[in-house]
This record gives C-alpha cells, sequence and structure tokens, in this order.
C-alpha cells in the first residue's frame, strides 16, 4: 500500500524540517578542529605506557603492579562489553546477528509529527519491538530520533502515549501485522535507502 | 628480549586473557536455555533443551533473541500452556535445521502488541509452514545448504547463512502478503512481491547470484503451492 496525496504532503514537509535542522551542523568542522587547536598536545598512551613501566626504584615490583593493573582492567573491560552483547544484557539494544552486523551501520531518522503527543517511541524488529524514545526538543511537535542500524530491511511502528501507529509518511512500505499495519524502512539500499 | 619489548608482549597477552573472558562469556550455554525453559514451564523439558542444543549447533543462530522471547514470554499472564504452545513452532523450527529469526521477531512483535496468545501461536504455526515449503521448494529447484568451511559439491549448495536467508526473505514475503489479504492464486503477483523483497535486498544483505539463482529456478506456480499449503 502506496501513500496517498496527503502523504506526498506531508514527506515533503518532514523533509524541509530535517533540512533545516541539518543547516546548524553548517561549519560544525571548522569550529571542532579551532577548539581542538587550543587544546594542550596529551602524551600519547605508548608514552605514558613507557613513563609508568621505567626502571625505578621500587624496580620489578613496581613495573609488575602496573601490568598486573592492566591486566586486571582489560579484563574488567572484556566482562562489561560481553555482559553487553551477551544473553544476560537486560538493556533493551540493536540485534547483534552475523548477517547485520559486519557492514557499517548508518544513522536512520525516525521522524513522526505529534503535535499533542507526550510521549512518542519507536518499536521495530531493531529494537527486539521494545520502544526507543523520539524527543521534540524545541517543543514544535516534531519527534525525532537517529538510530545506527546495520543494513537490511526493518519492520516498525511508532507508538504515541502509548497507542500503535504504524503508517510513517517516509516509510518505504507498509505490511499488515496482527490486522495492524506495519512500516518498513531499507536500510543501505532498496527504494527509501 | 629487550627491555622494552617486554611490557608491550605482556600487554598483548593480558589483552588476549580479556578476548578470552569475552569469548566464555558470550557463547550461550545450553543450560541457559533450560532454566528459561524450566520458568515458563515446559511440559518436556528434554526436548526443548535438545532443540535449543541444536539450534546452538547452527551458525547464524539467534541465541540472545530466542533466549529473549522465552524470557518475554515466561513474564506474560498467559497460562502454561498457552506458554509452551506459543514455543511449539520455534522448537520445531530449531529440530527441524529452520532459521528461526523471523519467527522470533513476528513472536516478540505480537506480544509487544499485546496479542491474544492464540494469535500469535497460529501466526507462527503459519510461518513456520511457510520456511519449511519454501525449503523443499529450494531443494526441489536445485539449491542446497551446505555447513560454511565445507567444500562446495555443486556451484548451487549455498553456504548456510545464505540458504537461510533466502529461505527468510522468501517466506516472509509470503507470509506478509496473506497477512495483508493477498489470494494465494495470485501467483504472479506473489512471484513480483518474492521479486522485489529480494531485489531490495540484493547487496545489501543478499548476494546478487544468490538472488539471480533463485529469481530464475522459481515459478509464480510454486509460491502458489506454497501459500496454500499455508492456509489450508
Amino acid at each position: 500500500m502506496r501513500p496517498n496525496g496527503i502523504d506526498d504532503i506531508l514527506r515533503d514537509t518532514l523533509r524541509q524540517e530535517v533540512t533545516e535542522t541539518a543547516g546548524g551542523l553548517v561549519g560544525l568542522e571548522e569550529r571542532i578542529v579551532v577548539e581542538l587547536g587550543e587544546r594542550r598536545p596529551r602524551l600519547r598512551i605508548s608514552d605514558w605506557l613507557r613513563q609508568l613501566l621505567a626502571p625505578t626504584r621500587g624496580g620489578r615490583i613496581g613495573q609488575l603492579s602496573v601490568v598486573g593493573a592492566t591486566a586486571a582492567v582489560c579484563l574488567l573491560l572484556g566482562f562489561f562489553v560481553a555482559n553487553r552483547i551477551g544473553p544476560t544484557g537486560s538493556t533493551p539494544g540493536i540485534r547483534l546477528t552475523p548477517s547485520r552486523d559486519t557492514n557499517g551501520s548508518q544513522e536512520v531518522l525516525f521522524v513522526l509529527p505529534a503535535l499533542d503527543a507526550t510521549d512518542v517511541a519507536v518499536v521495530g524488529d531493531f529494537n527486539s519491538w521494545e520502544p526507543t524514545a523520539l524527543s521534540d526538543d524545541d517543543n514544535d511537535g516534531i519527534w525525532m530520533a537517529s538510530i545506527p542500524l546495520a543494513p537490511g530491511r526493518y519492520e516498525y511502528a511508532f507508538v504515541i502515549d502509548g497507542r500503535w501507529w504504524g503508517q510513517d509518511p517516509l516509510a518505504d512500505e507498509y505490511v499488515q501485522s496482527f490486522g495492524e499495519y506495519s512500516s518498513v524502512r531499507y536500510v543501505g539500499g532498496g527504494d527509501g535507502a | 628480549m629487550t627491555r622494552s619489548a617486554r611490557p608491550w608482549k605482556t600487554c598483548i597477552v593480558a589483552l588476549l586473557v580479556a578476548w578470552l573472558g569475552v569469548s566464555a562469556v558470550a557463547q550461550i550455554p545450553v543450560s541457559e536455555f533450560e532454566q528459561a525453559f524450566r520458568a515458563i514451564p515446559v511440559s518436556d523439558i528434554g526436548r526443548f533443551v535438545a532443540a535449543a542444543e541444536l539450534g546452538l549447533s547452527q551458525p547464524d543462530f539467534p541465541g540472545t533473541e530466542v533466549l529473549q522471547f522465552i524470557d518475554r514470554i515466561a513474564a506474560t499472564s498467559h497460562s502454561a500452556s498457552e506458554k509452551e504452545a506459543l514455543l511449539l513452532s520455534i522448537v520445531v523450527a530449531m529440530e527441524e535445521g529452520l532459521p528461526v529469526e523471523d519467527l522470533v521477531t513476528k513472536g516478540l512483535e505480537g506480544l509487544a502488541r499485546g496479542v491474544a496468545a492464540p494469535q500469535i501461536e497460529q501466526s507462527l504455526q503459519q510461518r513456520l509452514i511457510l520456511l519449511a515449503e519454501t525449503r523443499d521448494l529450494l531443494y526441489a529447484k536445485g539449491i542446497f545448504s551446505v555447513a560454511p568451511g565445507s567444500p562446495q559439491s555443486v556451484p548451487t549448495a549455498l553456504p548456510t547463512p545464505r540458504f537461510n536467508l533466502l529461505i527468510s526473505h522468501i517466506s516472509d514475503t509470503i507470509a506478509d502478503y496473506l497477512e495483508g489479504g493477498g489470494s494465494p492464486f495470485e501467483g504472479q503477483t506473489l512471484y513480483q512481491e518474492v521479486r522485489f523483497r529480494l531485489m531490495s535486498l540484493e547487496g545489501v544483505t543478499l548476494i546478487a547470484e544468490d538472488v539471480d539463482l533463485v529469481l530464475k529456478r522459481i515459478e509464480p506456480a510454486d509460491l502458489t503451492r506454497i501459500a496454500l499449503s499455508a492456509v489450508t
């Protein structure tokens, strides 16, 4: 099912909104470069490690302590990362499947006009149908979220104050699921990518 | 060994230990599935655990998502028999070596939408039939699956993850078509839907030569037969 003329107008309006928002990014790179240039040069990690591991009065015990601490930090970091991507992690997140995490993700913008809404979220197969909140920082009724997605096909719907809305004007297509609409986006290829 | 080289080697060893730590935790032990099944609780724990073991032996098995689905079923207020019924399609798919990702996604969606358990179960059963029929169709058309790393006996023997992706997308397209009210007898329309889906993902998640192979070998009548098997 394809959007009708009203959807086209809505789509154009949304695109214009996104374009105007993007205007704030003009000159961002230059500003970052200038700010970075004003900072003091830092020690590189290799220099820092060399200083720590240099022979001192404490001798071998001091060096071993540093190496041991490094190993402990690496282990803790490893377990932390594993918990984030492992089965025991309780935080809903983007799925990590072999077919979808090998290529680079790209930021996909989800935009929805909902003037009187107080809570808008997007649910889909990219977040295991657990809500990811959209924000409306300037209170203009346009809710947005940018979500990194690996190339692929994604089904989703918006949840506006607890009600599901599956007909995103910016969708590439729509499907019916359990008697309701879901929107579909192709990322990294297809019609709308 | 020089004095400056030693710390670097030690750091490399430390990183290796950290990586081993990650691997040990990231690999899902079958005991986690057993624990999750017991929380349902299922009537035949042995069968469910054996199915999970079979699933885990597959290279593209989405273990994390399956566990998530089991946990969410356990957290619902459905009766134990309803919960077990929701899991049954996934278990059968694991036993049959079929890809389970679409079933899990559909199940999670149904739970999130608050759909009644029998309706979710019916949808999963229909999709299970479509998965099995699609696999049989590809076999009948001379397109096979080989384990990754195994010698490719014929050019149409695809590594399992690639083969499973084709099954998933073809059967999911037919399922969506039927759920949207499409007639199984409109074979040409169905074929165009499948073609659109595969072409949209060509070069994205599907390999162009696999898409070409399938589209050359399947016909509208094949898809009608598969669709009919799911609705009768």
